[in-house]
């Protein structure tokens, strides 16, 4: 990790919210690198959310330097307003951020406090509805909104910002298992575009499997910076930080040691679990149809039939739009799709076009397991 | 409220014009003689209130007017009985320790009070319904009202209501755990949900603060979409239309007499009436 | 098989007259003593339906039954039905009345207007349950969200329901404070509490109920064991809800042709031990019994168990291995993590809480009844309860009886033959028979 990436660097900050209590963060040294998909972890007052507030500037250190793209924050109006142009965060209870009652006022809302024009605003809150899949709810007032409508309000709120840095804090919690995957799929697709995306969960299967990078937080210090399996493999060290192994994790770790094997490579989805341990020699074949919403009806009809008892797949709140209806498995449709073609069966993988990297990385990723799956 | 006044026709309509009009037609109403003035004001209240829900007036507004009609009621009859002991009394009688004397002019005056009162309401339900805190808060800027107060009434009216929500949470919590089992009980389970709401609400103080700076507030609401500004039109037709009322209102003084329409019906002698 | 404790026959319900139908034509049945899970979206109804259960609202149309009675919605009977139905809500800060710990313990137990001796006791035992004793005169604004979540689960424990709803009890805990209350349930349901609970954490679900309810469009969709609902891939994705993934590997596994469909794991070990298959040599399991006063490291050196991974599992363990300074290897997921280990062909030390035996019982059955091998098993300490009387910190006399006890001061054996009768007594019973009663029989207060 050169200096270079690095956009948030850290440097022995010391906060705490009032003088006389024990601070919050010492000693906490950290950066953040510019366009990986990092994944904070913790336990209940690790000091998570306090970290994210020493991101946005929030929270002044009492001690160290936060560094943003290599120059300290300027806790001045000024400084702050462009740190917060480029950084959003979206925090774990909706209620908390939203503050107008009607979804474009609230999506609105910090565009407009940047001073940003009309015409702009409109622009951006259109993008940042269709992102989050609300568009056609822009007038709706907000109390008749769904749970997870309104974390996926808050999100939109936030892409409003054009951020550069993402902050979530746990994007997933309180939501239903689909409404989940959906929200990882709109993180997926901002670290796509280039935005560098932190999440805090306490879901570590989640983070295990979407992260690039894991920090993990400890009563207000870091504890572990970097490769989530270095850390999962000291299973004293998870337990001092009050967390548990991921499931993949635990079941490769076991697997391995009853057969007196190497855990290397570390699968971190179930597809990859499988193509380490089991599975048929022969590929099933995978057919990838990248389509926009117009042309993914036609696209997937057509490869539907020449797929014999394919099983389609969707991956992408685009496609799932238009096809989620029809499709066998409409969520977490990648890893259902690889699973199969590790068991030897066939079938049809859409996604909107902009994850096409994703998948590529999926199989290249299966590759390390000595598995090549049939991409036709 | 805030649900109404976004789906509300009117919304568009520039909210200090809006203010303007009701304003007039208020004061046009107040200052007036005639009783067929505040019949008008209140005619055009339950119209503009009809066209900003589209004709269907929810069950809410309704009850309101309602209400108001039923409060004014009591009051209007309050002042038609307490008439001038002077004047030849149209009904005199006791009820229990409290003497009534009704006079044609004490029943004349309760009714235009009673008009006047219900015009006012419907004009200002019209206006409220039809208008966001936002909207008015933008409005009171505009008016160059301190920016502490309008940002105020924004942040109270949106957290009244989440407070309330979570009194009510609790509320439900507190019989789970029987707290209503007799009356003390339910006095100190209240008592509870109170200071739990309370401790909510300065941690969610803490938090929004956070959360708004997060989002670049710096100190003012904006507006998406801002209604209209005020026009020329505006100001034109409000003070045309109050102007002309008046002028009505002076004409029509006396025209209709509330007590000689009524008096068939209690058989009342027009003893005055009859003297002149 | 099991009685019918709670019942919600055609419930319609909704919030406001003209709003939609939150409930609409909702039957559901909790049986008694059954681990059920209530699954469903996001506002699929289960807040709402917990609620009509316990009679807060009442149903515009339908009828809930509670022990096969229609719900009274007078004072009088709506009082006893809640003192024997108790929810927990998902988020803590909406059960908060008093300022102090210990008070709000109490709220629940003072308000069914008891004795004050019988409320000092039930607030005694109930934080003890939840591991929060030491906080008893603690301000509750000083306390973390997780010691909030259990000190709420305390005073909902004070009133000793017979049937406990937990709507989300895992929700914004981080994952070891989530084994923990899911460890609680598991002991409230071996004390013979009727637990139920709504949860979007569809794995740690499927280790947990024995029986699941799938609701979706206010109607009960499924209602049965999961492993059944699993398997209708397309039903799972109406219900807006995913397979959890021990049963998704497992059932791809399967297909893949690397091992029969059969049997089914639950938790993520039992997989582990699927796909390695039959090992050659496999260790021992050493059950150490504990109460809070047991001395871990002690026993552990006096046995010649030292240097062996251990794993801990039950409340009382955890607490005796807390207050005598015991770093156990595996202090979460305990029985599983033992048994892996054993299959590793090493030995393992399992510091178990009396209640929790059926627990390990049956992470151990899962290998014997599959054919995966058999791990042999002992109690180090059978004699834990004859010792009969341990004192704790509150000077008060504790008795703790365990059925495991109770065999031993009749055969009076020594440890070899125990332990061989120890695992027939564990084939041959239930493990609902076979688990103590928690709250009303381990620890008898006298």
């Amino acid at each position: 990790m050169g200096d270079a990436m690095a956009l948030f660097e850290l440097d022995d900050v010391t906060f705490s919210h009032n003088p006389t209590l024990p601070p919050v963060m010492e000693g906490f040294s950290l950066s953040v690198n510019e366009g990986l998909r990092t994944a904070i972890l913790g336990a209940n007052g690790a000091g998570k959310t306090t970290f994210f507030y020493t991101l946005t500037g929030v929270n002044k250190p009492q001690k160290g330097q936060v560094l943003y793209k290599g120059a300290p924050v300027e806790y001045t109006k000024e400084g702050l307003r462009n740190l917060r142009s480029e950084v959003a965060v979206v925090l774990q209870n909706p209620d908390e951020q939203i503050f107008c009652s009607l979804v474009e006022e609230d999506v609105a809302f910090g565009p407009l406090n940047l001073g940003m024009s009309a015409e702009d605003v409109e622009v951006r809150v259109a993008k940042a509805l269709s992102d989050v899949r609300l568009t056609g709810l822009e007038r709706r007032p907000l109390q008749q909104l769904s749970g997870g409508q309104r974390k996926r309000v808050a999100i939109a709120g936030a892409l409003a910002m054009d951020p550069r840095v993402m902050i979530m804090d746990e994007p997933t919690a309180g939501l239903d298992p689909q409404a989940s995957m959906e929200v990882m799929e709109i993180a997926e697709k901002l670290a796509l575009r280039g935005v560098t995306v932190l999440i805090s969960t306490h879901d570590v299967d989640l983070a295990y499997r979407w992260a690039e990078v894991s920090d993990v937080l400890c009563k207000g210090s870091v504890e572990h910076s970097g490769n989530a399996e270095e850390f999962y493999s000291d299973a004293e060290r998870v337990y001092a930080c009050g967390l548990l192994a991921p499931s993949v994790f635990s079941i490769n770790r076991e697997v391995s040691a009853m057969h007196g094997k190497d855990p290397k490579p570390y699968p971190r989805c179930p597809c990859e679990l499988l193509a380490k341990f089991g599975g048929s020699k022969r590929s099933g074949r995978v057919r990838l149809v990248p389509a926009g919403p117009e042309e993914a009806v036609n696209a997937m009809g057509s490869a539907m039939k020449d797929m014999k008892d394919a099983c389609s797949c969707i991956y992408g709140p685009d496609v799932r739009r238009v096809l989620g209806g029809s499709a066998d498995v409409a969520f977490d449709g990648m890893d259902v799709c690889f699973s199969r073609a590790v068991e030897g069966k066939d079938s049809v993988l859409a996604y909107d076009p902009v994850y096409e990297p994703f998948v590529r990385g999926q199989i290249d990723r299966l590759k390390e397991f000595g598995f090549d799956v049939e991409a036709v | 409220m805030d649900e109404l006044a976004y789906s509300s026709r009117m919304v568009g309509w520039s909210p200090l014009g809006k203010l303007l009009l009701v304003m007039a037609l208020l004061i046009v109403g107040l200052i007036t003689q005639s009783i067929l003035v505040p019949l008008v004001t209140f005619s055009i209240g339950l119209a503009l209130m009809a066209y900003s829900t589209n004709m269907r007036v929810p069950l809410i507004l309704s009850l309101a007017i309602l209400e108001a009609i039923a409060i004014m009621i009591l009051g209007s009859g309050m002042i038609s009985i307490m008439g001038d002991k002077s004047d030849p009394a149209l009904w005199e009688g006791n009820i229990l320790w409290f003497g009534i004397h009704m006079t044609v002019d004490s029943f004349n005056k309760a009714w235009l009070i009673f008009f006047r009162a219900i015009a006012g309401v419907t004009l200002m339900l019209s206006f409220a319904s039809s208008t966001p805190i936002p909207h008015l808060a933008q409005a009171l800027r505009s008016l160059h009202c301190p920016v502490e107060i309008t940002e105020l009434i924004v942040l109270i009216y949106r957290y009244a209501f989440l407070l309330l929500e979570k009194f009510l949470v609790m509320l439900e919590a507190a019989q789970c755990r029987l707290g209503y089992n007799g009356s003390m009980t339910a006095i100190k389970s209240y008592a509870g949900a109170m200071t739990g709401t309370f401790i909510f609400s300065m941690e969610l103080a803490d938090k929004s603060e956070a959360a708004l700076a997060c989002r670049n507030y710096d100190g003012v609401f904006p507006v998406f979409h801002p209604p209209k500004k005020m026009s020329v039109k505006w100001v034109v037709v409000s003070i045309g239309l109050a102007a002309a009322l008046y002028v009505i209102g002076l004409w029509t003084v006396g025209w209709i007499d509330m007590a000689e329409l009524f008096a068939p019906l209690f058989g009342w002698v027009m003893r005055w009436r009859c003297s002149s | 098989m099991a009685d019918t404790i709670l019942e919600a026959r055609d419930v319609v319900y909704s919030y406001s007259r003209k709003g939609p139908k939150v409930l609409d034509g909702m039957c559901i049945k909790i049986d008694k003593g059954v681990k059920t899970a209530v699954l469903g979206s996001n506002g699929a109804g289960k807040s709402t339906l917990f609620s009509v259960l316990n009679a807060l609202y009442k149903p515009q149309s339908g009828t809930v039954l509670y022990k096969g009675e229609p719900l009274s919605y007078r004072h009088k009977g709506v009082i006893k039905m809640r003192s024997e139905v108790s929810i927990l809500f998902q988020n803590p800060n909406d059960m908060m009345f008093k300022p102090y710990v210990e008070q709000d313990v109490a709220y629940g137990p003072e308000n069914m207007k008891l004795p004050k001796d019988e409320v000092d006791k039930r607030v005694e035992e109930a934080l003890f349950t939840v591991g929060m004793e030491e906080y008893r005169k603690s301000p509750i604004m000083k306390l973390s969200y997780g010691q909030r979540k259990r000190v709420t689960l305390a005073g909902v424990l004070a009133m000793r329901p017979s049937v406990l709803i937990m709507d989300e009890p895992t929700a914004g805990l981080d994952p070891q404070m989530a084994y923990e209350v899911m460890e609680i349930a598991e002991q409230l349901h071996s004390s013979g509490v009727t637990v139920v609970m709504s949860s979007h954490d569809t794995d740690l679900v499927y280790s947990w109920a024995d029986e699941i309810r799938v609701l979706g469009g206010g109607r009960c969709v499924y209602s049965g064991p999961p492993e059944d609902f699993y398997g209708d891939r397309a039903e799972v994705q109406r219900a807006g809800l995913m397979p959890p993934s021990v049963f998704s590997i497992n059932e791809a596994l399967s297909r893949s042709g690397a091992f029969p469909l059969e049997p089914l794991p639950r938790t993520r070990a039992q997989l582990s031990v699927k796909i390695s298959g039959k090992g050659d040599a496999y260790g021992r399991m050493h059950v150490i019994l504990a109460d809070p006063e047991t001395d871990v490291p002690g026993l552990i050196a006096s046995s010649g168990l030292k240097g062996i991974s251990t794993g801990v599992c039950g409340i009382s363990a955890r607490m005796a291995a807390e207050s005598s300074g015991f770093k156990a290897d595996f202090p979460y997921n305990g029985p599983e993590n033992c048994v892996s280990k054993c299959m590793t062909g090493q030995d393992s030390v399992l510091i178990c809480d009396p209640a929790m035996l059926g627990v390990a019982e049956s992470s151990v059955r899962f290998i014997e009844a599959n054919g995966y091998g058999s791990i042999e098993t002992d109690v180090v300490n059978p004699g834990l309860s004859d010792r009969g009387l341990s004192r704790r910190r509150t000077g008060r006399v504790i008795k703790a009886v365990c059925p495991i006890a109770a065999f031993r001061i009749a055969s009076g054996r020594p440890r070899v033959g125990m332990r061989k009768r120890f695992r027939r007594v564990l084939q041959r019973r239930k493990p609902e028979r076979f688990a103590t009663s928690w709250l009303k029989r381990v620890y008898v207060l006298s």
